[in-house]
C-alpha cells in the first residue's frame, strides 16, 4: 500500500478492483466501512462475481475476468476526453510533459522493440528524448507522454469497454462520472486491489493502468488516495521487503546478473540516473550505499573495498527463478531436491497435476511445516501411483508463526512486533533454527571436505549468540544495521555509507530498531488519540514503525501543491510551515527542509524523473498498459485480433518442448476464475474444526442461468474440467454470477474457491482447484494466471 | 468502553446493512463458550450453519436476492446477511412458559437459561417465536445465547461483538444503542437507502428487544414475526382453559343425562352366556 | 393492523415432543376420563352402577401409573423432574407454581389427582373386599361424595390441560386455536367410556351399566366431532389448516374419525329411548370380539387424534 489501512477512511470514493476485502481482509475492511459510515463515501466493487464485498458496495460492476486494463483504459480515456484530470498536479508531479523518443510506436497490438525470437521486448527502446542527459519536457509536443496517452487510450471508448469487459455502457458511464469527480483537489479516491489484478498474464499492467488513473486524477500521495495493495499472508509484505522473490535482494535491490564483474557494472545496470536537473533520484543516488551496507552485513570483515565488498560471493542467476520456473526446471529433470518452507506447492499450483509430476521427478523433497500438507503427502494425491514415485520426502516439523515472536509487516508497511502466543508443540523447531543449523552443518562439511567455491559460505556471518539458534530479536537488529565505526545501531538509512563502515540487512528497515529499542513494539494507539495522533489524520506515529522512516503515506509530497499548500486543507498529508521552515504533518517523503519554489526538488524523490510515471520502461510488456486477452480466452481481442494475448508472456511448456496445455473456447466454453472464501485461509485451515464446519465441502459457483440450461440445482455434483485437469464437486447455483455479453457473444463465468485438498479434517474433499489452472504467468513478474482460464461444466 | 454496570439494561444493536457475513461472530461465540459445534455438513454453500441451535448461539443468515442480470447497486439490498441471535425480549416467551424457573432475567436485563436448573422439558423451545433455543442432547438442557453473562460480570463485552470487524454487532446499554440506531437509520434514509428499518428497538415487538436489528427488508424475510404477529404464548391461556371448561360442562351434562336413575334390567336374558 | 385474512407468521422451532408425550397425553386422557365417569356414576347413577364405577377407578389408577414415567423419560435431564416443583435457582429457591404456565400447573394437578386416583382405587379394592385398609373408611359417606366430586374436577383438568399446554406456545397449529383443551378432554371421556364399556363384561355385577355407558359414549362421540370441527375452523384464519390436516396427517385424522364410528354410528343406527324411567338403549349382547374391536377402534382413534395434533405442528 502507498497509504495504509486506517487511511482508507479519508476516501470519498473507494474503487475496489480485483480484491474482495470483505472476505479476504475482513478486519482491514472495517476502514472502508468507516469511510462509508462516517463520511458517506461511495464504494464501487468491480468483480466478476457479486461477493460479500459487493453486498455492501454502492455499485457492483460485473466485469469479465482479465479485462481490467480495458476498464481502467476506458476511465483514463473518459478522464482525458472530458478534461477531468487534475491539471496542476499532472503538469508538476507526473512525466506528462516528457517527450518520448521518436522510435516509440504502437501498431496492431505491438509496441516497438519486440523481438519475435525471444518473444520479449527490449524495454530500453521506450525512452525519452534527451538533451544533456536530461529528459526533454514539452507538454505541447505531439510526442509528449500525455499526448501519446490520449492517442493510446482514445480507442477505449465506452462501447469498446462494453465489448471487452461486458460492463454495460450506461453502468460504465455512471461509474466513470463518480471516478472523474475525484480529479478535483477537494475529492479523493482510493484504489484497493489484490490478487484479482495480479493473477493474470497481464497482472503488472492491470495494476499500472489503475496507477495511471490515480496519477491523472492527482490522487497519489494524498491521504484517502493512493494505490493500495491488500497483501496476502499476515507477513507477505515483510517477505517481499526481505526478498522472497528471486529477482531482488532485501530492500528491492536488483539481484546481480551474470557478466556483472563488479559493483560498477552492477550499479550501471541497476541504479537509475537523474533524468531531470531538480529530481532527487534518491534510490539511484544511494544505491551503492545500500548495496555495500548489505554486503557488509552479510560478509562482515570478508567484505573489503579491495574485493568489491565480496560482490563475487553473491549468486548471479542466469535464468528466471520464479515460482513456475522452479517447477519447470524439475519437470525438465534439472533439479535434484527442493525445500518447501511454509508453502504448499501441490495445492497452490498452477496446474497441480504438472506440479505433482515435477515433485515426482525430484530425488528428494524437504517440507518444513507445522502440518502435513498436500506437498509432504503428495504421493497420496488421487490418481498418483505411489509405488512409481521415487522421491524421498523429509518432513521437518516447524513451529507455526503463532508459536514464535517476531515481526509482521502489514499491507500498510507497518512493522509490528508480536509475542509468542503458544509454546511450540512436540518436536517442532523454529524455521530460523532449522535453517541456521542446516547452514551450520553444510558450512562444516565444506570446512572438512572442501568443495567448489566454499568461500561464499565460509564468509557468511552468523553474528548471533548461538549460531544454530539465532533469536529473531538478534536478526531484527542485524536487519536494522549499524555503524561499524561507533558500533551503534543506526536510526536512518540516510546514515548509510558506501565505504564499508556501515551495515544494513535491509536498508528500508534501517531505523526500526535504533539504540533506543525495537520501535516495532510501540503501541501508542487509540487509547489516547489526542496525544498519540497529533495531526488527527490517524498516522499514530508512535504505533509500531512504518517503513520507510516511519512514513505513513508514501509520496506524500504530492499531497500538497507546488507552494506546499495541501490540496485539501481538511486532509493534510504534509504542509510547508514557512515559519518553522520545514515540512509538517506526516514524515515527509521529501527533503525535510527543502522550501517550495521553482527550483525546489521534484515531488517523487525515488524516481529518476522526480515525477510519477505515466510512461515507463520499468515493465516487460509495454510503456503503456494495453488490454490483452488472457492466454485462455473465449474471444479474440477486439482491439487487435492478431495479437490477442500478451506477446511477452513466457510459455513454459512450449519452450520446454512439452507442448502447450491450453484449451480453446470450443472444448472449454466457460470462463473460470479462482478465489478465496472468508471461512478458510488457503489450505492450512483444513486443520481447524470450527472453520471446516463453516465451509466443509469443496464447491464451485455456477450462474443460475447456465444451471437452468444444464438442469443443475444447488448442491448437485458437477464436473468442472480444463485442458489440464478436473474437479468433481458440488455446485452452488446463484445469480451472483451472471452471463456477460462479450463482443456480441454470451459468456458465462464460473467461480472456483481454492481451499480444499487431500489433507486435513474433511479429507473426502480431495479436489485441488489448481488442477484446472494454466502453467503460465505475467510477462514481468511471472505470477501465474490463476484468475482467468477456460473450463467445461457437466452435471454428474 | 464504559464500565458494564449491573442494574443497567444491555444488549445488541445488530446493523445488518454493514454485515459482511464473515461469521467471525459465530466462531468467537463457539470459542468463548467452548461449543464444539456440529458435524460438518454442506448447507447451501455460504450458510452451512443453518439455524440457531445448541451449538450455534449466533447464526449468520444469507438471503440471496441478486438478479440474474448485472446487479448494479449492492448497498446491502441484493444479498442480505444478518447475524441472528437471542433477542433478549423484554416480554420473553421462553421465560414465560418455563416451569422450573430456570430462565431468569439477569442484572444486565438479559434472558439467561441456568443450565443447572433447567431439566430439559423443552417448553421454552415451543414458545420462543424466533427459533433460538435448542436442547443440547449431551448436556440434557436447553441452550442459547447467554449475552455472555460471564463476560459481562467480568466487565468484558460479548465475544461476538468484540470479534465483529465491521461493528455490525454493537454492544452497549440499550438506551444508548437505540439512539445510535435511530441516527444510523436516518443517515441511511438520507443516503436514499429507504428500505432500511429498525426491528425491536421500540416496544412494538415483545415490549422491545434488548438485541434489536436494523433490517434491509421486511422482518418476515429474516424469519422475524412482524409487530402484529409478535405474540406471547400466554395469550392462549384464557381461551384454552375456557374452551376446556365449556367442553367439560357439556361432557358432564352428557354424562348426567346418560346416567339418570332408572328401572332395570335393560339387558336381554342370555347376554351373560358368552362369558 | 394486518387483515384477518393474512396467515399468522410462525418461525418457532419444534420442541421435539414425540412418543413419550403422545402416550402421556393418551394415558392422562384415559385416567382423567375414567375417574370422571366413575365418580359421576357413583354420585349420580343408579346403585347398580357402583360396580362399573369401581372398574372406572381401577382404570383411572392403572392409566395414571405410566404418566410420571413417560413425563420423566421425556426430559433431557430425567433426574431433575423435581425441578418442576422446586426452584433450585441459587438464592432464589422455593416452590414452583406458575399459574400462567400450563406445564407448571399441570404437574401439580397431576400430583394432586394422583392422590385422589390412588385413594379411590384403594377404596374400591376395600369395598370389593380384596384388601383391608381401615383409613379409606373415610371415603364412605358425605366426605366421600365431596372427595369424588373434587377428584372428578381434577380428572377433567388432567384429561384436558395437555391441549391447553400445546396452545400456550408459539407453534403453528397449536397456538392458532383455543379448542385443543376441550378436544383432548372429550376424546379422553369417549375413550374412557368405550374402554369401561368393554371391561364391564369382566365383572358380572356391572352389566347393568352397559346401557348408560353406551349412551355416554355416543354423546361424547358427538361432542368430540363437534370439537374437531371447531378446531379445524379456528385454524383457517391462521392459515395452518393445511398443515394440520394435509398429508400425511390426513390419514391419522381418518383413524381418529373412525374412532367415532361406534358412537355416532350407534346413535344414528338405533338411537336412544328416553322414557320416564330413564334413558335406555337396546343393548344387544355382542360377542367379546366385537365389543373389543369397538373399544379398540375408539381408543386407537383417541391416540391418532393426539398424534395428528402433536406431529403435524412440529413436522410439517
Ligand atoms: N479468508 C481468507 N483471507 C485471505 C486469504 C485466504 O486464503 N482466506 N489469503 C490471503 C492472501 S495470501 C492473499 S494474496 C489475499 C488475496 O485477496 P484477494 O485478492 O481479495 O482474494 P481473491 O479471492 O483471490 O480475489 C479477489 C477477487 O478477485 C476477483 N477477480 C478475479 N479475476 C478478476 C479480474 O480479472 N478482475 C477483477 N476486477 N476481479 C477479479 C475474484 O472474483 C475475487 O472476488 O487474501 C488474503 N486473505
Ligand atoms: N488457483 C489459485 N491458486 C492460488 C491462489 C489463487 O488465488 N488461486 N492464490 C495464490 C496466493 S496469493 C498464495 S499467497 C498462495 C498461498 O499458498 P501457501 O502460502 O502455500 O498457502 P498456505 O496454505 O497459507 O500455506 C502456508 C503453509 O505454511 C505453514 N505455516 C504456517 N506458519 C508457518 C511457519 O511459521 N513456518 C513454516 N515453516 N510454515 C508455516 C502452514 O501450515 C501452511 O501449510 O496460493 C496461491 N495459489
Ligand atoms: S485473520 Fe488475521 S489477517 Fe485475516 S483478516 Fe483476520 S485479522 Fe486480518
Ligand atoms: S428470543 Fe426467544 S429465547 Fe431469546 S428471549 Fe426471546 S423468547 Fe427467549
Ligand atoms: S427446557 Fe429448561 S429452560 Fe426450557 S422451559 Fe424447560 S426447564 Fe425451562
Ligand atoms: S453474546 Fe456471547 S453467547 Fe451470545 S452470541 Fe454473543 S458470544 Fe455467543
Ligand atoms: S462478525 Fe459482524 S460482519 Fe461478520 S458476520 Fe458476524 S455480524 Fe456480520
Ligand atoms: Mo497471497
Amino acid at each position: 500500500m502507498t497509504n495504509h489501512w486506517r487511511d482508507i477512511r479519508h476516501a470519498d470514493l473507494i474503487l475496489i478492483n480485483g480484491a474482495n476485502p470483505a472476505e479476504a481482509h475482513p478486519v482491514g475492511f472495517r476502514w472502508m466501512m468507516r469511510a462509508k459510515l462516517e463520511r458517506g463515501a461511495k464504494m464501487i466493487h468491480t468483480d466478476p462475481r457479486f461477493t460479500r464485498t459487493s453486498a455492501v458496495s454502492d455499485h457492483h460492476v460485473r466485469i469479465r475476468t482479465g479485462t481490467d486494463v480495458a476498464f481502467f483504459g476506458g476511465l483514463i480515456n473518459y478522464v482525458l476526453q472530458n478534461e477531468l484530470y487534475h491539471k496542476e498536479y499532472v503538469d508538476w508531479a507526473t512525466n506528462a510533459g516528457h517527450v518520448v523518443s521518436a522510435d516509440y510506436a504502437f501498431t496492431d497490438g505491438l509496441f516497438n522493440g519486440f523481438n519475435a525470437q525471444t518473444s520479449a521486448y527490449n524495454t530500453a527502446a521506450w525512452a525519452y528524448e534527451t538533451d544533456g542527459g536530461f529528459a526533454k519536457v514539452d507538454p505541447a509536443n505531439p510526442r509528449s507522454v500525455l499526448n501519446l496517452m490520449r492517442e493510446h487510450y482514445k480507442r477505449y471508448t465506452p462501447e469498446m469497454v462494453e465489448r471487452i469487459t461486458g460492463i454495460p455502457r450506461e453502468q460504465f458511464l455512471e461509474v466513470a462520472k463518480l471516478v472523474g469527480e475525484t480529479g478535483r483537489p477537494d475529492k479523493v479516491m482510493t484504489i484497493v486491489y489484490a490478487v484479482g489484478l495480479t493473477h493474470h498474464t497481464t497482472g503488472v499492467q492491470l495494476i499500472r493502468s489503475a496507477a495511471l488513473l490515480q496519477l491523472l486524477l492527482g490522487n497519489m500521495g494524498r491521504p484517502g488516495g493512493g494505490m493500495n495493495a491488500e497483501r496476502g499472508h499476515a507477513n507477505i509484505q515483510g517477505n517481499t521487503d526481505h526478498a522472497i522473490s528471486w529477482e531482488i535482494l532485501p530492500g528491492y535491490l536488483r539481484i546481480p546478473a551474470p557478466g556483472q564483474k563488479n559493483l560498477a557494472d552492477y550499479l550501471a545496470a541497476s541504479a537509475t540516473r537523474k533524468l531531470r536537473p531538480n529530481s532527487v533520484n534518491f534510490f539511484g543516488e544511494n544505491y551503492r550505499k545500500f548495496m555495500v551496507s548489505l554486503l557488509k552485513a552479510w560478509y562482515g570483515d570478508a567484505a573489503t573495498p579491495a574485493n568489491e565488498f565480496a560482490f563475487d560471493y553473491l549468486p548471479k542467476p542466469a535464468a528466471n527463478s520464479s515460482w513456475i520456473s522452479i517447477f519447470d526446471q524439475a519437470l525438465r529433470g534439472k533439479m535434484e531436491g527442493l525445500i518447501l518452507s511454509g508453502m504448499t506447492a501441490t495445492s497452490i499450483g498452477p496446474d497441480s497435476n504438472q506440479v505433482l509430476q515435477a515433485l515426482s521427478n525430484l530425488k528428494w523433497l524437504c517440507v518444513m511445516d507445522p502440518f502435513n500438507t498436500t506437498s509432504s503427502e503428495f504421493w497420496k494425491a488421487p490418481g498418483i501411483d505411489a509405488a512409481s514415485v521415487q522421491t524421498e520426502v523429509f518432513m521437518l516439523p516447524a513451529t507455526h508463526w503463532i508459536e514464535k515472536d517476531g515481526s509482521f509487516t502489514n499491507s500498510g508497511r507497518w512493522v509490528q512486533w508480536k509475542e509468542q502466543v503458544l509454546p511450540p508443540e512436540g518436536e517442532a523447531r523454529h524455521d530460523h533454527w532449522l535453517l541456521a543449523e542446516l547452514f551450520d552443518r553444510v558450512k562444516q562439511l565444506y570446512a572438512q571436505q572442501g568443495g567448489k567455491f566454499p568461500d561464499a559460505l565460509k564468509a557468511l556471518t552468523m553474528p548471533y549468540r548461538d549460531a544454530r539458534r539465532p533469536e529473531l530479536d538478534e536478526i531484527a537488529q542485524e536487519i536494522n544495521g549499524k555503524s561499524l565505526t561507533t558500533g551503534k545501531r543506526l536510526d536512518t538509512f540516510a546514515a548509510l555509507l558506501d565505504d564499508g563502515t556501515t551495515t544494513a540487512g535491509d536498508w528500508i528497515y534501517t531505523g526500526h530498531y535504533p539504540e533506543t529499542g525495537n520501535l516495532a513494539k510501540r503501541r501508542a494507539g487509540i487509547a489516547d488519540p489526542a496525544k498519540n495522533d497529533p495531526t488527527g489524520m490517524g498516522f499514530y506515529p508512535n504505533w509500531a514503525w512504518s517503513w520507510p522512516l516511519n512514513r505513513r503515506v508514501m509520496y506524500n509530497r504530492a499531497s500538497a501543491d507546488t507552494q506546499g499548500r495541501p490540496w485539501d486543507p481538511k486532509r493534510v498529508g504534509i504542509a510547508w510551515d514557512a515559519a518553522a521552515n520545514k515540512w509538517v504533518g506526516d514524515v515527509p517523503d521529501y527533503p525535510a527542509t527543502a522550501a517550495p519554489g521553482p527550483t525546489a526538488p521534484l515531488p517523487f524523490i525515488m524516481t529518476a524523473e522526480g515525477t510519477g510515471r505515466l510512461f515507463s520502461n520499468g515493465v516487460a510488456d509495454g510503456p503503456f498498459p494495453e488490454h490483452y486477452e488472457p492466454v485462455e480466452s473465449p474471444v479474440d481481442n477486439p482491439l487487435h485480433p492478431n495479437v490477442s494475448t500478451t506477446p511477452a508472456a513466457f510459455r513454459y511448456d512450449e519452450k520446454a518442448g512439452r507442448g502447450n496445455r491450453f484449451g480453446t473456447a470450443r472444448e472449454f466454453p466457460y470462463v473460470a476464475t479462482s478465489y478465496r472464501l472468508t471461512e478458510h485461509e488457503h489450505y492450512v485451515t483444513q486443520n481447524v474444526e470450527h472453520l471446516v464446519q463453516l465451509q466443509p465441502e469443496a464447491f464451485v459457483e455456477v450462474p443460475a442461468e447456465l444451471a437452468r440450461e444444464k438442469g443443475i440445482v444447488n448442491g448437485d455434483h458437477v464436473r468442472v474440467s480444463s485442458k489440464r485437469g478436473k474437479l468433481e464437486v458440488r455446485a452452488v447455483v446463484t445469480s451472483r454470477l451472471g452471463a456477460l455479453m462479450i463482443d456480441g457473444k454470451k459468456v458465462y463465468q464460473i467461480g472456483i474457491p481454492i481451499h480444499w485438498g487431500f489433507v486435513g479434517i474433511n479429507t473426502g474433499q480431495h479436489w485441488l482447484a489448481n488442477a484446472l489452472t494454466p502453467f503460465v504467468g505475467d510477462a514481468s513478474s511471472r505470477t501465474p494466471e490463476f484468475k482467468s482460464f477456460l473450463v467445461n461444466l457437466e452435471k454428474i | 468502553m464504559a464500565e458494564i454496570t449491573p442494574g443497567r439494561a444491555y444488549g445488541f444493536f445488530t446493523d445488518t446493512s454493514v454485515c459482511i457475513g464473515c461469521k467471525a461472530c459465530e466462531v468467537a461465540c463457539k470459542q468463548w463458550n467452548q461449543l464444539p459445534g456440529n458435524e460438518p455438513v454442506f448447507g447451501d454453500g455460504y450458510d452451512n450453519t443453518g439455524t440457531l441451535d445448541a451449538q450455534n448461539w449466533r447464526h449468520v443468515a444469507f438471503i440471496d436476492n441478486v438478479p440474474d442480470q448485472t446487479a448494479g447497486p449492492g448497498a446491502g439490498k441484493a444479498w442480505l446477511m444478518m447475524s441472528d441471535v437471542c433477542k433478549h425480549c423484554q416480554q420473553a416467551s421462553c421465560l414465560e412458559v418455563c416451569p422450573t424457573g430456570a430462565i431468569i432475567r439477569t442484572e444486565f436485563d438479559s434472558v439467561y437459561i441456568q443450565p443447572d436448573v433447567c431439566n430439559g422439558c423443552r417448553d421454552c423451545i415451543a414458545a420462543c417465536p424466533y427459533d433460538v433455543i435448542e436442547m443440547d442432547k449431551a448436556k440434557g438442557v436447553a441452550q442459547k445465547c447467554t449475552l455472555c453473562y460471564d463476560r459481562l460480570q467480568g466487565n468484558l463485552e460479548p465475544a461476538c461483538a468484540k470479534a465483529c470487524p465491521t461493528d455490525s454487532i454493537q454492544f452497549g446499554p440499550v438506551d444508548e444503542l437505540r439512539a445510535a440506531a435511530q441516527q444510523r437509520v436516518s443517515d441511511l434514509h438520507d443516503q436514499g437507502v429507504t428500505q432500511a428499518r429498525l426491528y425491536g428497538q421500540d416496544d412494538s415487538v415483545y415490549g422491545g428487544l434488548n438485541a434489536f436489528f436494523l433490517l434491509m427488508d421486511e422482518p418476515q424475510a429474516y424469519r422475524l414475526p412482524d409487530a402484529d404477529n409478535a405474540v406471547l404464548p400466554s395469550r392462549n391461556n384464557a381461551g384454552g382453559y375456557l374452551g376446556m371448561a365449556g367442553a367439560a360442562v357439556l361432557g358432564v351434562l352428557a354424562s348426567l343425562f346418560a346416567l339418570r336413575r332408572r328401572r332395570e334390567p335393560a339387558v336381554e336374558p342370555g347376554a351373560g352366556d358368552e362369558r | 393492523m394486518t387483515a384477518l385474512a393474512e396467515p399468522a407468521q410462525h418461525f418457532a422451532g419444534s420442541p421435539d415432543w414425540t412418543w413419550y408425550i403422545l402416550f402421556y397425553f393418551f394415558c392422562a386422557g384415559l385416567s382423567g376420563g375414567s375417574y370422571v365417569i366413575a365418580s359421576l356414576m357413583r354420585l349420580r347413577g343408579d346403585p347398580a352402577d357402583e360396580p362399573a364405577a369401581r372398574i372406572g377407578y381401577h382404570v383411572s389408577f392403572l392409566a395414571l401409573l405410566p404418566c410420571p414415567v413417560l413425563l420423566i423419560l421425556d426430559l433431557g435431564s430425567p433426574l431433575r423432574f423435581w425441578h418442576m416443583m422446586w426452584n433450585t435457582t441459587p438464592g432464589d429457591g422455593g416452590l414452583n407454581f406458575f399459574y400462567w404456565s400450563p406445564m407448571s400447573v399441570g404437574v401439580w394437578a397431576l400430583l394432586v389427582f394422583g392422590v385422589f386416583a390412588t385413594a379411590s382405587f384403594v377404596h374400591a379394592l376395600v369395598l370389593d373386599g380384596r384388601i383391608r385398609f381401615p383409613l379409606v373408611g373415610l371415603l364412605d359417606g358425605g366426605f366421600g361424595t365431596v372427595f369424588a366430586a373434587v377428584g372428578a374436577l381434577l380428572g377433567l383438568f388432567v384429561a384436558g390441560y395437555t391441549g391447553v399446554l400445546l396452545a400456550v406456545s408459539n407453534q403453528p397449529v397449536w397456538s392458532d386455536t383455543w379448542a385443543l383443551g376441550g378436544l383432548f378432554l372429550v376424546s379422553g371421556l369417549s375413550g374412557s367410556a368405550a374402554l369401561l364399556l368393554y371391561l364391564l363384561r369382566y365383572r358380572a355385577d356391572a352389566a347393568a351399566s352397559a346401557g348408560p355407558l353406551t349412551v355416554s359414549e355416543r354423546l361424547y362421540a358427538v361432542l368430540e366431532l363437534l370439537l374437531i370441527v371447531i378446531f379445524a375452523i379456528t385454524l383457517m384464519p391462521a392459515g395452518t389448516f393445511g398443515q394440520a390436516f394435509g398429508m400425511p396427517w390426513a390419514l391419522l385424522w381418518l383413524v381418529a374419525l373412525a374412532g367415532l364410528v361406534p358412537g355416532i354410528g350407534g346413535l344414528l343406527g338405533s338411537g336412544l329411548a328416553v322414557t320416564p324411567e330413564g334413558v335406555t338403549v337396546p343393548v344387544q349382547s355382542v360377542s367379546a370380539a366385537r365389543s373389543a374391536a369397538a373399544a379398540g377402534l375408539v381408543l386407537v382413534g383417541v391416540l391418532a387424534l393426539r398424534a395428528a395434533v402433536i406431529f403435524s405442528a412440529q413436522y410439517p
